[in-house]
């Protein structure tokens, strides 16, 4: 039987490569973005192992509790008088201050050195001791020394064209300085670390520039021969002051690649999604192909029932075809995953998440994950068919095939509709009773799931409704309008995979058009400015507080209101906050405040939401304690009481001083100006630009060109999506294609007799076609309808963070379904020849 | 024989009226046709063979055949299995391309029409009937009569289809789908699709292979009839000498050959040469 298996599957070749194709493709995906990931892990632990290789114990500042953002972990800075303690330690053979912070390289002529996807720009201080610098290497020049030189990372140096002994401005939090270039900098066998800019000071220059003079961010400290790290770090520690530490390199190794690897995670689990739903649309392919391979093979299969083949010999043989398919198409979409992986780099780089990468790292973990999840996908898919199979009489061996018209049951239309009404009710409770949001996700599923149930039922109607047109082009348009109809289970399987892609696409179009419209509508209630002061690439996490000042001194400018950002963790909940001078703030800010006011501020005010003030019953003059990971707890007295999120859209806010104080100097996100009284804007808008030629980290854009780059933000995440989402709807395509030359191969005596009675070619292939064109326009406007009631649903849950506005991008949703047409008839292409090449012959004459 | 009754019927039913209207223009035989009544065009074949295979595995089904089918006649074509009987009727149908040799239908030699060309002469001049699955399982009885006249975009000849479907006693099967009907009911459908477009030929190819006794009779005698009351020309292969007994003339073929033919056949007569011919 195994035999037979495998011969039956290799006979059919056009039919065994497309559905392995549709497997393969997710299998793809999914293998990818493991290799993906597990290559980014290794990068982060190979950079953070190099960067601190030599290095046996690291002295710091005792945190409050381990906060990670992005690669660097918030520490407050420790007094250089620990350095004398650390070097009298026995067994310490060197040891140096470290300092670390924001520095902002610019090139000869002025412009910044960006980087691609906003990774960090970061100045150093660069040991003296080259057993401490890991692998950080010179690889021209000289070591900086002095107040006036600079080392730089020989990326930036090649690729902005910045020679040795140039001279070159570098932006700090604090005043930008002059520095001449000495030296460049690679690490290990790379010119820059993990796609970020470097400059390197020497130690008192960086605790100028970057830190704080007497201050260092930690002491880095290597053995003498002999000793252990943890020896060493035992020693230290006795001698230590209160609220410092000591630890080895490779715990600070350890957390550092934790902390990347949570963020990975994400990264990883999102792909994973789009990974999820490309084997799902897969599945729907695998169904369709055994159901129908079953339907034509029924007399061969009543035959081998005839000559005494049991049920389960019959359901096995199956069920080992699927295994068979599945173990293939997975092989094959494990070897697609690794250009899938280095697409997906691709393709993050263009969009502007750029991360460091090392060789493709294909874990074993990786192969076996995802020959059982594609395998697994397929037999499973198998399993109905399968057992559909076993109920083939004996007898039908006998009788004239003809292919069942496979109308749908009345139990599985009762159980889709129930399935439905029960998402609707849950996303109608979710949005206006105000119930959880735990039930919008399954609520959203349901629906999904329940309108694939019912389908079938609307396969009918909804190709004969979609035919009419056809009807105008003849016979070949009226015979494909009913083949279309004649099997709806087949045609709404096949539609349903193209309707789960567009389902997706559509809600994320809808969900991002509601967003940029709101957009303006957000920024009109809760910002009074004129012009906005941003960093100058959308990715970048603020600017230097340097540049308010600069923009506070043009003249025509009234007011700046500079706002920054942290995370902290308040009333035991980790929390983003937003950080505001309380003196400007009320006049760029429109917060809606019920109590108190923002000038109220100081160092130990706190100004809460109203929806946070509701859910924990604050009340003006409560206490909140906010903790911060550098200086620990800190006592908060609730001063106001906000209504309008929207520019700021945390739960608390407290003043940029107060920030300062509890997490050190921050930069600057953003600053909202407000014009003097009769300025005029463009004119300012021009000084502002002019008074900014020294801060290249930021620009000034008026409300126009802001709204424009943050809806560009978001068309670029759109973007993003819809790419992924679009492996789904291409594994769609391909069960169209499949659906059709089962079609094909299954109506071939009929395709001979209209051939034989006077069907030309150029008919034929226009029935197919048409076929091909209804199936995709049912799958294609029936995911638009649900994408655009999902996206709706979406929108609306997200109401209260200000998308209020609804907008439905109908020329998108439009483009969409003609496309889908048009790919209707593309996937036709190969099925129509072969129907039109059919042997009139061999249909018509008896076998 | 065939010459008289063609005559005889020629004009005389107002459909054949009908007839020259849904000609004109469309059909580009109609320049060679009466004005007054359709000619029922002899086909002939010149010198066919046809092979199948190449090299060693080479096989003849046909050899060099010369025969010349008579307008308004009804032919049946017989021999043993592998005589090459059906393989001739496909080439005189524009089924199937002779390997060497012509076949003409009227005038038109139709061995070197390109395939478009070859499918409209089928669509337009010739009617099918073949052994089994006439018919397509989608549509109607109605609609399948009435199929190569919808393929052609135009409109039946409503008078004239009536008239077929009654002569066959189909009219109360046309709502039927071809699986709600019985075998010889599927043929009598098929039978008036082929002479629903008035074709110039009608070829059977086993027609009453599939059917009982009783509606394999019914099925030659409707055939008779188109025959010698419509002036069809019809060709018919079979092995059933009853079925042969039907038409006018009998060809017999042997290995690729003609090898005799009979006029005014009856079964017995074409039983014993079956016999002869040892078949």
């Amino acid at each position: 039987m195994f035999t037979a298996t495998l011969r039956g599957m290799l006979a059919h070749k056009v039919r065994l490569a497309l559905t392995v194709a549709s497997i393969a493709l997710g299998v793809a995906f999914l293998a990818g973005t493991l290799v993906l990931t597990d290559t980014m892990r290794l990068a982060f632990d190979q950079l953070f192992g190099k960067v601190s290789a030599g290095t046996d114990a690291v002295v710091r500042a005792e945190a409050a509790y381990s906060q990670s953002e992005g690669i660097s972990t918030s520490r407050a800075p420790i007094p250089a008088s620990v350095l004398n303690q650390v070097r009298q330690v026995d067994g310490v053979r060197t040891a140096e201050g470290a300092v670390s912070g924001y520095a902002l390289l610019t090139d000869n002529g002025g412009k910044a050195v960006l980087t691609s996807g906003g990774a960090p720009t970061l100045g150093y201080s660069l040991p003296a001791d080259p057993s401490l610098r890991g692998d950080v290497k010179l690889l021209s020049g000289n070591a900086p020394s002095g107040a006036h030189q600079v080392a730089i990372d020989a990326t930036s140096a090649e690729e902005h064209h910045i020679a040795l002994g140039s001279t070159i401005k570098v932006l700090f939090r604090g005043p930008t300085q002059e520095f001449t270039v000495v030296g460049t900098v690679g690490f290990g066998g790379e010119k820059n670390l993990g796609g970020t800019t470097g400059a390197y000071f020497d130690s008192a220059t960086a605790q100028q520039v970057l830190g704080a003079p007497g201050f260092f961010d930690a002491i880095n400290v290597s053995a003498d021969a002999g000793v252990a790290p943890a020896e060493l770090v035992q020693r230290i520690d006795a001698v230590l002051p209160d609220g410092t530490e000591a630890v080895t390199g490779a715990t600070v190794v350890k957390e550092s690649t934790d902390a990347v690897n949570e963020d990975l995670r994400f990264v990883g689990i999102l792909f994973m999604i789009f990974a999820g739903i490309a084997l799902f649309v897969g599945s729907f392919i695998i169904w369709n192909t055994f159901t129908m391979t079953i339907t034509q093979r029924s007399r061969e299969i009543a035959l081998l029932r005839a000559i005494g083949a049991t049920r389960r010999q019959v359901n096995r043989s199956l069920i080992v075809e699927a295994l068979l398919l599945g173990v293939l198409a997975s092989s094959v979409g494990i070897g697609l995953g690794l250009l899938v992986a280095k697409g997906l780099k691709v393709l993050m780089d263009v969009v502007g998440f750029s991360l460091p990468s090392t060789s493709m790292q294909v874990q074993p973990r990786t192969i076996i994950v995802s020959l059982l999840v594609g395998t697994l996908v397929t037999v499973v898919a198998a399993l109905v068919p399968a057992y559909r199979a076993t109920k083939v009489l004996p007898v039908e061996a006998l009788r004239e095939a003809v292919p069942g018209s496979g109308n749908p049951s009345r139990k599985r239309i009762i159980s889709g509709a129930v399935v439905t009404v029960a998402g609707l009710t849950g996303l109608f409770t979710t949005l206006y009773a105000d119930a959880t949001m735990k039930l919008f996700g399954p609520s959203l599923l349901a629906i999904i799931v329940g309108v694939l149930m019912l389908l079938p039922a609307a396969a009918r109607p909804l190709a004969s409704l979609i035919g009419v047109p056809l009807r105008l082009r003849g016979l070949p348009g009226e015979l494909a309008r009913q083949n279309a109809m004649r099997n709806p289970r087949r045609t709404s399987s096949t539609a349903a995979a193209l309707m789960v892609g567009l389902t997706l696409v559509v809600s994320m179009g809808v969900f991002a058009s509601s967003l940029k419209a709101s957009f303006g509508d957000v920024i009109g209630d809760s910002v009074n400015a004129d012009l906005f002061v941003t960093p100058s690439s959308t990715q970048a996490p603020g600017f230097s507080p340097e540049v308010i000042n600069a923009v506070k001194a043009v003249p025509g400018v009234g007011a700046v209101a500079a706002s920054g950002w942290g995370e902290a963790r308040f009333n035991g909940a980790d929390s983003s906050y937003a950080a505001v001078d309380p003196a400007t703030a009320a006049e760029g800010l429109n917060l809606g405040l019920s109590a108190g006011s923002v000038s109220a501020l100081g160092l130990n005010g706190v100004v809460v939401s109203q929806s946070a003030a509701t859910s924990h019953g604050w009340k003006m003059g409560d206490v909140i304690k906010g903790e911060f990971a550098a200086t620990g707890a800190h006592d908060l007295k609730v001063v106001g009481i906000y209504n309008t999120k929207g520019w700021i859209g945390d739960d608390f806010i407290i003043s940029i001083a107060a920030q300062t104080a509890a997490a050190g100097q921050q930069l600057t996100a953003s600053g909202l100006v407000k014009l003097a009284p009769g300025a005029d804007q463009a004119t300012v808008q021009q000084a502002i630009t002019a008074a900014m030629a020294d801060h290249p980290d930021a620009k000034v854009l008026d409300r126009k060109g802001y709204e424009k780059e943050a809806s560009g933000f978001i068309d670029k995440l759109l973007t993003f999506v819809t790419v992924m989402l679009l492996l789904a709807v291409l594994i769609a395509l391909l069960g169209i294609v499949n659906t059709l030359v089962l079609s094909v191969f299954e109506r071939t005596r009929e395709l001979g007799l209209l051939r034989a009675v006077g069907m030309t070619r150029a008919q034929v292939r226009a029935m197919v076609r048409w076929e091909s064109v209804v199936i995709s326009l049912i799958g294609a406007l029936a995911g638009a309808a649900l994408g655009i009631g999902l996206g709706l649903g979406l929108s609306q849950a997200l109401a209260d963070e200000g998308i209020k506005a609804i907008s439905i991008p109908g020329l998108q949703v439009t483009l969409y379904v003609v496309l889908a047409a048009v790919a209707g008839v593309l996937a036709a292409i190969g099925p129509a020849r072969s129907a039109a090449k059919v042997d009139v012959l061999k249909a018509v004459v008896a076998d | 024989m065939g010459a008289s009754s063609q005559n005889a019927f020629a004009g005389t039913t107002p459909l054949d009226r009908g007839a020259e209207t849904s000609y004109k223009g469309i059909n580009h035989m109609s320049a060679t046709t009466s004005t007054v009544a359709p000619t029922r065009a002899s086909a002939r074949a010149e010198g066919v063979s046809k092979f199948y295979g190449t090299g060693d595995a080479t096989i003849a089904a046909l050899k060099d055949v010369y025969v010349t089918l008579e307008a308004g006649q009804f032919t049946a074509i017989m021999g043993p299995s592998g005589s090459g009987k059906s393989t001739l009727l496909h080439m005189l149908a524009g089924l199937d391309r002779p390997s060497s040799g012509e076949v003409y239908l009227g005038d038109i030699q139709i061995s070197s029409l390109n395939d478009k060309a070859l499918t409209l002469l089928r669509r337009d001049q010739i009617g099918f009937i073949f052994q089994s699955f006439n018919l397509l399982p989608t549509m109607s009885a109605a609609e399948n009569i009435v199929l190569p006249i919808r393929i052609a975009g135009r409109k039946p000849d409503q008078a004239w289809v009536t008239s077929i479907v009654d002569k066959l006693g189909l009219a109360d099967r046309l709502t039927h789908r071809p699986t709600e009907l019985s075998g010889g009911q599927q043929q009598r459908v098929a039978a008036a699709r082929a002479l629903a477009s008035r074709p110039q030929i009608v070829f059977a190819d086993e027609p009453t292979g599939a059917l009982d006794s009783a509606s394999g009779t019914e099925l030659l005698g409707f055939l008779r009839k188109a025959v010698k009351e419509l002036g069809q020309t019809v060709v018919m292969v079979t092995h059933d000498p009853t079925a042969a007994s039907y038409a006018d003339r009998v060809l017999f073929l042997a290995d690729g050959h003609v090898v005799d033919e009979m006029n005014e056949p009856t079964a017995d007569a074409v039983l014993d040469f079956m016999k002869h011919l040892g078949a």
